[in-house]
């Protein structure tokens, strides 16, 4: 019981940085990106190129290949969303649907279905209140963490994630403040973007690489990001950990093969109940 | 009323030419002296690619034996339509539309997987045309065949006795058993329950799991957290990867058995895990009896080392020899002829043989032959079912897979 | 290659149906379906089942596997009654296309799990002599397909087709011209389900057998890139739309010829590459489609 709660906080942990990237990316651009899935999975297969085929230490190889993902996903979005920017959000969903096709079936292309690995050592779990750890899980929860601290360290005392929020609100009014969403825009993608990468080689540490292996979280991502309220940060990690714990515990009584019923009815509750999400606030219609 | 007509015409039509009716766009040429069509569906893709390759070799090189020997029918030469199944249900579906009504095949030969086994057996019955499969579940030999669906593999039944019998003797008393939701996973699965229970040994757990989830957490946790003295594990190498990484860094210790698929699929399993994480897996798998005469020649047929194992391309060269033997004994490449010359052709009684141009010489000579193929002793059941196939058993040592012993169900 | 092709157009019939399905929900009624996958799964699973397990005949069954997916969409679009957001819609109905494909996949006792279903039986099938069936089933495709058509056209131009598309364009607007919004996209979502359930029967009598692996997520690219290729709205674009992707997904399979390098695993991935390509190339450039949609004309003399 103990156990399956810890289990269920990691995997939790796990599903917070693209949660996070989900929410920020839909408070500004105003759609979901159905893509984030297979954007994890091409980001942790080109840190899988940098750490296994160049052999480059996995820290720097996430390092940069992060930094590097934050401009790839601002080139993308300046061919593929940009030119849709006007034309509502289904629009804008369905290109991200066929660019999430794309994106995974780039890195199928390149390595093949075959399941791979992070070129890091296994190693054995430790003990702590009888409850078993391991060092990835570790590694998973302290990462996770600082990105959650930095990210609210850049929105409430950074400039650009005051900006950020500010377009988030009312991209009108923060217009009319002099804040140029453009650049806005392109700073959300480089966020986003460092997020998701982070958050791709998680998962690869987490379980095998695999093409599928970042669409695989989508719905629990998305559910993730409802639960808090679409647009909310700080409800996008609660949304998340609560998604990953609730999941797991309820292997305890269902089938362990229908968890992922459990996020969709999660979405399905809270669309009934509080469309705002736990921490969102109305959204109030023109 | 159709039918009747059909089936007279065929017989008028049978000795001299035998020129299906149901092919109106067949060149004349073809009914005389011309090429015999066979559909080669393989897995070039997906889960099973690594093995497409070496199948289709196997068989493009049997059909050279024989047609270089002369071919069939008065000398006519097998073709050969080799496609990719793409291990998809609807991909092979297609494809053997396309063999029967492009083509003009009599016989369908490959189907790895029971995906595409499944998907084509209704249609080569309906088009009474011969499938022959190396997919392993029950299912697909299962109800009415009508003697027009062979299974060159192990059915998956039998590979649960031979696995169950290893547990036993292996002496553990308790195991735990999970599976990837896969058709011929299940029947497996079950067997090797039904064993253990039978045995009085305990099965602590049992779960089935779906592919390509996010994580597989909760499932190692639920079978291995029982501490099982051993763990039955059968899927996939993708699951496999993923759940081998969570019981080593998740500290358990039970043994894991598991099929050569995934902990070893030419090397990738280890690769991906390293060696300390495979250490001590035993994994089997249905393979011919490399010790059989029919093997070392069909080694030399490939022109590879006397060691080499093959898995798969040995059940195809066996099913192009037993549709060229078929035909040649029912005189006629019409599959509603040759299916029923299949047992008499592969069980005798008659003179062992097991090269197939001997064989085709003495049936031309009208005496009966008892054929035993590369990759098995070629055996049927009248439904379809292969016997005379047994299972290899590793284990992973060192980073190596080593040789433990071959054993039939 | 006569009957290949016969093969292959039964194939685009009932692809184009499916499309047609998601035009009528998203390119009419502005109701984006991500779920067609499971749905499509439900409603040949539906009809498999009706039939082999309920014992209706081919007609009842269609007719009944219509009627489930249906009420499906039905209910999806009631559970949403509280958000008409499209972006909340849509990841709901993604959610559930992903459960329906798990309970296809898990639910042995009923579907066979992955072994999946055989035996379909088809429409007429004992009467017709195989060999002269394929035929048969491509003019009942092309019927069905022209059916579909008819009865979509009708409704377009009906004052339900009005409302559809005043929703589409601002359904606050709609809803302050006192029309029931939600009813209104319940019935439309519905519809649309019937039209799915319909494909997805015909699905069913083609390969006659049916398991989880032939309704992967790739189905809802298709489906969107037909619909967009066609003309989002534009119903007999849609076929033509269908009929392309199908050419291009059969077409791809012979670039292996050409291009000996690459495996089937790469051309695999190529071709999904070029179909989301496509799709995003489609709506930059050319998003109303080849192909418009129905407007009323009146003629001025």
């Amino acid at each position: 019981m103990l156990q399956t709660a810890f289990n269920g906080l990691v995997t939790g942990i796990i599903v917070t940085l693209p949660a996070l990237a989900v929410t920020l990316l839909f408070g500004v651009l105003k759609f979901p990106n159905f893509a984030v899935g297979s954007m994890m999975t091409l980001a942790a297969y080109l840190v899988f190129a940098l750490n296994v085929q160049l052999g480059w230490p996995l820290v720097i190889s996430t390092a940069v290949v992060a930094v590097a993902f934050g401009g790839l996903l601002i080139a993308i979005d300046y061919v593929t969303f940009k030119p849709l920017r006007e034309r509502g959000s289904i629009t804008l969903m369905v290109a991200s649907l066929g660019l999430g096709f794309v994106l995974e079936n780039i890195a199928r292309l390149a390595y093949g279905n075959t399941a791979r690995s992070f070129a890091i050592e296994l190693a054995r779990p430790f003990r702590f209140l009888d409850i078993r750890m391991n060092r990835e899980q570790m590694i998973t929860i302290v990462v996770s963490t600082l990105a959650m601290l930095a990210m609210y360290f850049l929105l409430t005392r950074m400039p650009i994630g005051r900006a950020m929020r500010a377009v988030a609100d009312n991209p009108a009014l923060a217009l009319v403040r002099g804040i140029e969403s453009p650049r806005i825009i392109r700073w959300t993608w480089f966020i986003a973007g460092m997020l998701l990468a982070v958050g791709g080689v998680l998962i690869g540490m987490d379980r095998a690489l695999e093409p599928p292996m970042g669409s695989s979280y989508l719905v629990a991502v998305f559910a993730a990001a409802i639960l808090g309220g679409l647009g909310s940060p700080l409800g996008a990690f609660i949304g998340a950990l609560v998604i990953g714990i609730v999941s797991e515990l309820a292997t305890l009584v269902i089938p362990p093969n229908y968890r992922i019923g459990i996020p969709l009815c999660v979405i399905a509750l809270i669309l009934i109940f509080r469309p705002q999400g736990l921490f969102g606030q109305p959204y109030i219609r023109k | 009323m159709k039918k009747l007509t059909r089936r007279k015409v065929l017989k008028r039509l049978g000795a001299a030419a035998a020129l299906p009716i149901a092919a109106p766009f067949l060149n004349l040429a073809h009914a005389q002296g011309a090429s015999i069509p066979i559909g080669v569906a393989l897995p070039f893709t997906g889960n099973a690619g690594a093995y497409g390759p070496d199948m289709a070799e196997a068989a493009k090189r049997t059909a050279a034996k024989i047609n270089s020997a002369g071919g069939i029918l008065g000398g006519r030469k097998l073709e050969l339509f080799i496609e990719d199944s793409e291990s998809s249900a609807s991909v092979a579906a297609n494809l053997s539309q396309k063999f029967i009504n492009v083509h003009k095949c009599q016989a369908l030969v490959g189907y790895w997987g029971t995906p595409e086994g499944m998907s084509s057996r209704p249609i080569a019955v309906q088009n009474k045309v011969v499938l022959m499969v190396s997919s392993a579940a029950n299912a697909i030999t299962e109800g009415d065949t009508q003697g027009y669906v062979w299974r060159f593999q192990m059915k998956a039944t039998d590979w649960g006795i031979v696995i169950g019998r290893a547990v036993q003797r292996l002496g553990f008393k308790n195991i735990g058993i999970m599976g990837l939701q896969n058709a011929f996973v299940l029947p497996i699965m079950k067997t090797v329950e039904d064993q253990m229970k039978t045995a009085g040994r305990t099965v602590t757990g049992s779960l089935i799991y779906n592919p390509e989830q996010p994580s597989y957490r909760a499932e190692v946790e639920r079978i291995f957290g029982k501490k099982p003295e051993a763990v039955c594990c059968f899927g996939l190498l993708p699951d496999f990867v993923s759940i081998m990484k969570e019981v080593y860094r998740g500290g358990f210790d039970s043994k894991v058995i598991a099929l050569s698929i995934m902990a070893d699929a030419e090397g990738k399993f280890i690769e991906a895990v390293g060696p300390q994480v495979a250490e001590g897996i035993r994994h089997f798998q249905p393979m011919p009896d490399t010790s059989a005469p029919g093997y070392k020649k069909f080694l030399k047929l490939m022109g590879a080392p006397d060691d080499r194992v093959y898995l798969f391309p040995p059940n195809t060269h066996d099913q192009i020899a037993v549709v060229a033997m078929a035909m040649e004994k029912a005189k006629s490449p019409m599959a509603v002829d040759w299916s029923k010359q299949i047992i008499p052709v592969c069980n005798g009684p008659g003179q062992n043989i097991d090269d197939v141009v001997d064989a085709l010489k003495l049936i031309r000579a009208g005496k009966p032959v008892n054929f035993s193929g590369a990759g098995s002793t070629c055996d049927f059941t009248p439904n379809g079912d292969q016997l005379g196939r047994g299972m290899g058993h590793w284990i992973i040592q060192g980073g190596k897979n080593v040789f433990v012993e071959y054993a039939k169900p | 290659m006569i009957s290949f092709l016969i093969l292959i157009s039964t194939v685009v019939c009932f692809s184009a149906i499916l499309a047609l399905a998601l035009n009528f929900q998203w390119g009419l009624g502005g109701m984006v379906n991500f779920g067609m996958a499971g749905l499509y799964a439900l409603g040949t699973y539906s009809c498999a089942l009706l039939m082999l397990k309920g014992g209706a005949n081919t007609f009842f069954a269609t007719l009944g596997a219509m009627a489930i997916v249906a009420a499906a969409c039905g209910v999806i679009a009631l559970v949403t009654l509280r958000v008409t957001e499209e972006d909340y819609f849509a990841i709901v109905t993604l959610g559930v296309g992903e459960m329906l494909r798990l309970v296809a996949l898990n639910e042995d006792w009923l579907t066979k799990g992955a072994l999946g279903l055989t035996g379909i039986p088809r429409p007429l099938g004992d009467v017709i002599a195989p060999e002269y069936y394929q035929y048969f089933l491509l003019g009942l495709s092309v019927a069905l397909l022209a059916g579909t058509v008819w009865f979509l056209n009708v409704i377009a131009r009906s004052p339900f087709g009005r409302i559809m598309r005043a929703l589409r364009e601002d359904d606050v607007v709609a809803a302050t011209l006192g029309k029931h919004v939600l009813w209104a996209r319940v019935r439309i979502f519905a519809i649309g389900g019937a039209i799915i359930g319909l494909a997805g029967s015909l699905h069913g009598f083609y390969y006659q057998y049916i398991d989880p692996t032939q309704f992967s997520n790739i189905v809802i690219a298709y489906a969107f890139m037909a619909v967009i290729a066609g003309g989002r709205g534009a119903h007999q674009g849609v076929i033509w739309g269908a009929a392309v992707v199908m050419v291009l997904l059969e077409g791809s399979r012979f670039m292996k010829d050409l291009i000996p390098v690459l495996d089937s695993d790469q051309l695999a991935a190529i071709r999904i590459i070029i179909i989301g390509i496509g799709l995003i190339l489609l709506l930059v450039f050319r998003p109303q489609g080849f192909m418009r949609e129905y407007r009323l004309q009146v003629n001025f003399k």
